[in-house]
């Protein structure tokens, strides 16, 4: 059983090498979705033999040697705890249905678009089982190449300048943040990447405080921008309104919650007297920039692609509120919160491509009418706004409401400020669905109706999408089934 | 059949979401189906209600829901005779509603989905009605609020629609926005939400004020119960089916701000600053929204300012605040009622009844009418709609407060409370019964006397038994609901708190209840003309003109606010993240960034081949690197 996580990460790359060797596409296919298959039911696997009350400790442990163990102490050292299992699970879903989603597309080249995914994929469940901070780093890596190349290739308006800018951003995210873990490498003396071992080294004091400050600082920019905190969030609209579907489903939904992973699994336990110093300013960011100041600017936005990828902007600003909050609850509620938001920015970005198909825009203030042609298409669209808006009886609403009630012993103004953002989300969600699908059918959706008449989901639309739904509503109704490793994780890792 | 009430309880609070869950998942092309499965669900809810609320099974239990640190939310039910009562009109709205439904919506393409947003919206009621805590409490607060968007934007191809689900939504987070950070300072504050909790602690005396809590959790009302500023949305909502209309827009949910404000009484008890702003904003939307009503033309319109009147007169009845009282004999000990939660909850039931059966009543004139909604385009309806009739004039006869039927010992309650506790209220809320009677009658004159106005009136007929049952039972409910007797003493922790006026007090309260109803009625009966064109607009135009101002007042106030305001800052804002913090802020400071640049564009040849050679080359040489 041990071995089912060095599985998951190399099924999918297996896979994709397989898809070199030339076969029918249909045989490709069907690799690929094995590929993409086999995590997720491993990740689903482990969730269910995770001991209920475990979340504080590591399981499912194994240990490779890589050749690195005696010069640097790395060694690829897997395990989950009650964080990274929630992630890892998140990460095998929301792979297997942007995978299937990618695997009925009709993108050109289309093997080496679901090669670039499955190793995407590998790299995903990687960082989330890696306990070894160089592996964690390298994962990222590993997922995060693929994404740039998807973007520049097959990408759609303004790709170049998308692919440009997001590298750009994401290399010096990820740089600061790999600055940041060398010096706590450093620092601490621990002369190991394993992250237990690094935790217990600095807690007998090995990091001092002013270190612990300074290092803190690092990885707060460093996997801040890699998480779009403001006001280092410009490329994440630009990037996800350029970005084929399922790589901005991998990247949106699984990827950017690498930072906040970070921050919570490796930056707040090992730098705790670094956290305090910062907090204001987190906060600060926070609520004034992504969740006020975005969320402003996302009521601007005509292109569904760019609203979209401006709100998840938005809700990464509660993420860094419950960070900053620093307390058992916030933390926990930034975990829900995490997995809640990768599925729903997920599925809302499969279905801006399912709406671009029977529209052929994205721009909002052409569309009108669509419900009357694609009913289910519209109350998936709904049902997934109303995630994303925090709606209770779906997954993002525990997330949000634990960070608001952690917060609040944080500051009552900040949180008061950010409770505020659930009537922009609502405003900017509720005026999208009405555009696209209710009202009239615009003239200019008549136009294309008429040359050619949309149909409602297929399948191969529908399975994915409703995988994550039926995820959203599983969480939103049944939360305990995911907060009760958090809970034990966090409350053992931050005893406050 | 059940071990205890407690699995009753459960068992009719699941029912509903399990009538969505089938209908969703299987019945989207069976309406007919799906509509039987919804109306089914809605009998065994009535029947298991009123068997929990007669049987006087009371109970609470909770389980823990979420757990994180030190914060754990449960679910709970706490079944008390509040919640009995409130039980027993949900159960019975609903059914009549549903059984009225399938008559009305007969002909729909979208029966499915209307009848699984019934079942979605009578899940989430229930979890208000039931809801333990607050936390709870908000969770289906904000469900009721998506079944009432799903069924206001039933017509979802007509543009009104659609703005009308999106206002309604819209609006009501403005309001949950503050009862959200009521419950988190709540929760802060006095370290539960738990409304027995709550109870205990402040009759132990040892809780301390804080009046910003009630007041916020009252912002959650305002929303909900449609209180000035947050009116707007209601008469917006009557865009959605009219049979909705009577249930979530009448009845029951509009009316769940009231049932709230009743459960969180004991925070209300200690902060009495609190509980005036509340009686005020009640007893301005009382009068405000009824000099509304006076100009309307739709007859949906008119019943909905009626009821956002009639919703302010339950809030501005919560606000009175309670009441000492020497109950029996002269010199016999005084006790203290919570007269507001008593009239309050008195009111809120009989206008439960005769409420819906207005709105099925007009959703019968308009079905009879084939859709036609403006009164002036009616007339003469009594000949060809005559159970339509007899029952509407109950229900008007009943909301005017017509001696002996269920409004009048409700608003009569709430009268004598205000004369007791305050003056200027008292005054405003017995013009505000002046005008109840005014535009009730104007509107009960136009629909059904004198002759037909237009060719859809004059081919107007009777639906069918499913259309007219429910008629006849909310019309006997009018009738009968204001006796308590048949209440059977089973909600005595609510009804027993009523505070009745005795000797010259009663008398007064008879005389002024008689005079405004038949000043208001007796005017309006006299002044209007069964004609096409209102009477006060032409006659007095100033004055119509003014209602007419001032009921558009909000709305415009409020559209200037999102399309000048709202809409040119959020560009401005665009405007700046485009050009000031992607172009100058980041790429001016990116000296860093302009070398990656090059770096990069370097690496983008464009050839695809390239980029995979690079990739999968990099991950070679690290790999060789690592491994050396």
């Amino acid at each position: 059983m041990p071995d089912l996580l060095l599985l998951s990460i190399a099924a999918p790359l297996a896979a994709a090498l397989l898809l070199l060797v030339p076969a029918p596409l249909a045989a490709r296919k069907f690799i690929a979705g094995i590929g993409f298959a086999l995590p997720a039911l491993i990740a689903l696997y482990l969730w269910s033999q995770f001991p209920p009350n475990g979340g504080a400790s590591y399981h499912f442990v194994s240990r490779y040697d890589t050749g690195l163990k005696d010069t640097l102490g790395i060694t690829l050292y897997l395990g989950l705890n009650g964080i990274a299992l929630p992630l890892f699970v998140l990460a095998g879903v929301v792979g297997l249905a942007a995978g299937l989603f990618a695997i009925q597309s009709k993108a050109e080249r289309l093997p080496l678009y679901l090669g670039l995914l499955l190793v995407m994929q590998a790299g995903l469940m990687g960082v989330f089982a890696s306990m070894d901070v160089f592996f964690f780093y390298f994962f990222h890596e590993l997922a995060l190449i693929p994404t740039f190349i998807m973007v520049g290739v097959w990408g759609g308006r303004d790709r170049g300048y998308a692919a440009m800018k997001l590298t750009i951003y994401l290399t010096l995210g990820a740089m600061l943040s790999l600055i940041g873990l060398i010096a706590i490498y450093q620092q601490s003396g621990a002369e190991t990447f394993d992250l237990l071992s690094l935790r217990q080294e600095i807690e007998h004091g090995s990091l001092a405080a002013s270190d612990q400050k300074t290092i803190f600082g690092l990885l707060m920019v460093g996997f801040g921008i890699l998480v779009s905190l403001f006001p280092f969030h410009t490329w994440a609209p630009l990037g996800y309104g350029a970005a084929p579907s399922s790589a901005a489903m991998l990247h949106a939904g699984v990827l950017k919650k690498f930072g906040l992973y970070g921050l919570i699994q490796i930056a707040l336990p090992l730098l705790p007297e670094g956290v305090g110093h910062w907090v204001g300013w987190l906060a600060l960011l926070a609520v004034g920039g992504n969740v006020l100041y975005i969320g402003f600017v996302t009521i601007a936005q005509r292109d569904l692609k760019q609203m979209i990828g401006y709100s998840s902007v938005m809700h990464m600003g509660y993420a860094f509120l419950g960070i900053a909050a620093y307390n058992t609850t916030g933390l926990g509620g930034v975990v829900l919160m995490m997995v809640a938001h990768g599925l729903s920015v997920a599925l809302l970005f499969l279905l801006s491509t399912s709406i671009y198909h029977r529209t052929q825009t994205f721009d909002m203030e052409e569309m009108g009418g669509l419900a009357q042609k694609a009913p289910v298409l519209a109350a998936f669209f709904v049902t997934a706004i109303m995630a994303s808006i925090g709606l209770p009886g779906l997954a993002n609403f525990w997330g949000e409401l634990a960070i608001f009630v952690g917060a609040w012993k944080f500051s009552a103004v900040y949180t008061t400020l950010a409770v505020s953002g659930v009537i922009i989300s609502a405003v900017y969600g509720l005026r999208s669905v009405a555009r696209i699908f209710f009202g009239p059918v615009t003239p200019a959706f008549a136009k294309v109706s008429t040359e050619k008449a949309p149909t409602d989901l297929a399948w191969g639309e529908k399975f994915p999408a409703l995988l994550l739904l039926a995820a959203l509503l599983a969480i939103g109704f049944w939360p305990k089934s995911l907060s009760t490793p958090v809970d034990t994780a966090i409350t053992a890792t931050f005893r406050k | 059949m059940f071990q205890n009430p407690t699995q009753l309880a459960q068992l009719v609070f699941l029912l509903p979401l399990a009538s969505a869950a089938v209908i969703a998942l299987t019945l989207r092309r069976q309406g007919n189906i799906a509509a039987l499965v919804s109306t089914f669900t809605a009998a065994l809810i009535a029947a298991g209600g009123l068997y929990l609320a007669f049987s006087g099974a009371r109970f609470t239990a909770s389980t823990e829901w979420l757990s994180l640190g030190s914060f754990t939310l449960s679910l709970g039910l706490k079944f008390d005779d509040l919640s009995a009562l409130m039980l027993s009109i949900v159960g019975v709205i609903g059914l009549c509603v549903h059984v009225f439904s399938l008559g009305y919506m007969h002909d729909d393409d979208a029966k499915a989905r209307y009848f699984g947003g019934l079942s979605l919206f009578m899940f989430a009621m229930l979890g208000i009605v039931f809801a333990d805590n607050l936390f709870m409490m908000f969770i289906f607060w904000e469900l009721v609020g998506l079944g009432s968007y799903v069924l206001i934007n039933h017509y979802h191809f007509k543009a009104s629609a659609a703005d009308a689900a999106k206002k309604a939504f819209i609006v009501n987070r403005v309001g949950d926005f503050g009862y959200l950070c009521g419950i988190l300072l709540c929760y802060h504050f006095y370290g539960t939400v738990n409304l027995t909790e709550l109870a205990n602690h402040s009759a132990s005396g040892a809780m301390p004020v804080h009046n910003l809590i009630p007041l916020l959790l009252f912002c959650g009302a305002v929303g909900k119960s449609a209180q000035v500023p947050l009116h707007v949305w209601l008469p917006d909502a009557m865009e959605g089916p009219t049979p909705v209309s009577a249930l979530i827009h009448a009845a029951t949910m509009v009316a769940a701000g009231i049932f709230m404000l009743c459960r969180i009484e004991p925070l209300f008890a200690i902060a009495p600053q609190a509980l005036t702003i509340v009686m005020w904003i009640g007893a301005a939307t009382a009068l405000y929204a009824a000099l509304c009503a006076v100009t309307q033309r739709d007859i949906k319109k008119v019943l909905a300012y009626s009821t956002l009147s009639q919703l302010g007169y339950m809030v501005a009845a919560f606000g009175l605040g309670s009441l000492k009282v020497a109950h029996g004999e002269a010199g016999a000990p005084e006790v203290l009622l919570t007269a507001g939660v008593g009239a309050a909850m008195f009111h809120l039931t009989t206008h439960a009844f005769f409420k819906a059966l207005m709105f099925l009543g007009s959703g019968s004139v308009i079905h009879g009418c084939h859709h036609e909604q403006d009164v002036f385009k009616m007339g003469g309806l009594s000949k060809k709609m005559p159970l339509t009739f007899a029952t509407f004039t109950l229900g008007v006869l009943a909301i005017i407060g017509f001696p002996g039927l269920a409004g009048f010992f409700s608003k009569d309650a709430i009268l004598y409370l205000a004369m007791e506790k305050n003056t200027a209220v008292f005054a405003l809320l017995c013009l505000t019964a002046v005008l109840t009677a005014f535009y009730m009658v104007r509107m009960w004159k136009l629909v059904f006397l004198g002759a037909p106005r237009s060719e859809d009136a004059a081919h107007a007929h009777e639906g069918g038994i499913s259309m007219t049952l429910p008629l006849v039972v909310l019309a006997v409910l009018s009738v009968i609901g204001g006796y308590e007797a048949i209440y059977g003493g089973h909600f005595n922790g609510v009804l027993s708190q009523i505070a009745h006026p005795h000797g010259s007090a009663h008398t007064i309260i008879l005389g002024v209840s008689l005079a405004v109803m038949a000043i208001g009625a007796g005017t309006a009966y006299v002044y209007y003309q069964t004609a096409a064109e209102d009477t006060l607009a032409t006659k007095a135009s100033g004055v119509f003109a003014l209602l007419v101002a001032l009921q558009k007042s909000f709305d415009a106030a409020y559209d200037y606010y999102v399309a000048k305001v709202q809409q040119r800052f959020a560009l401005v804002l665009n405007y700046i993240d485009l050009i000031g913090i992607s172009g100058v802020v980041v790429r001016g400071s990116a000296g860093v960034a302009g070398l990656l640049g090059l770096a990069a564009r370097a690496l983008h040849t464009g050839s695809l081949h390239a980029y995979v050679y690079w990739f999968l080359g990099g991950s070679v040489l690290l790999w060789f690197l690592a491994t050396r």
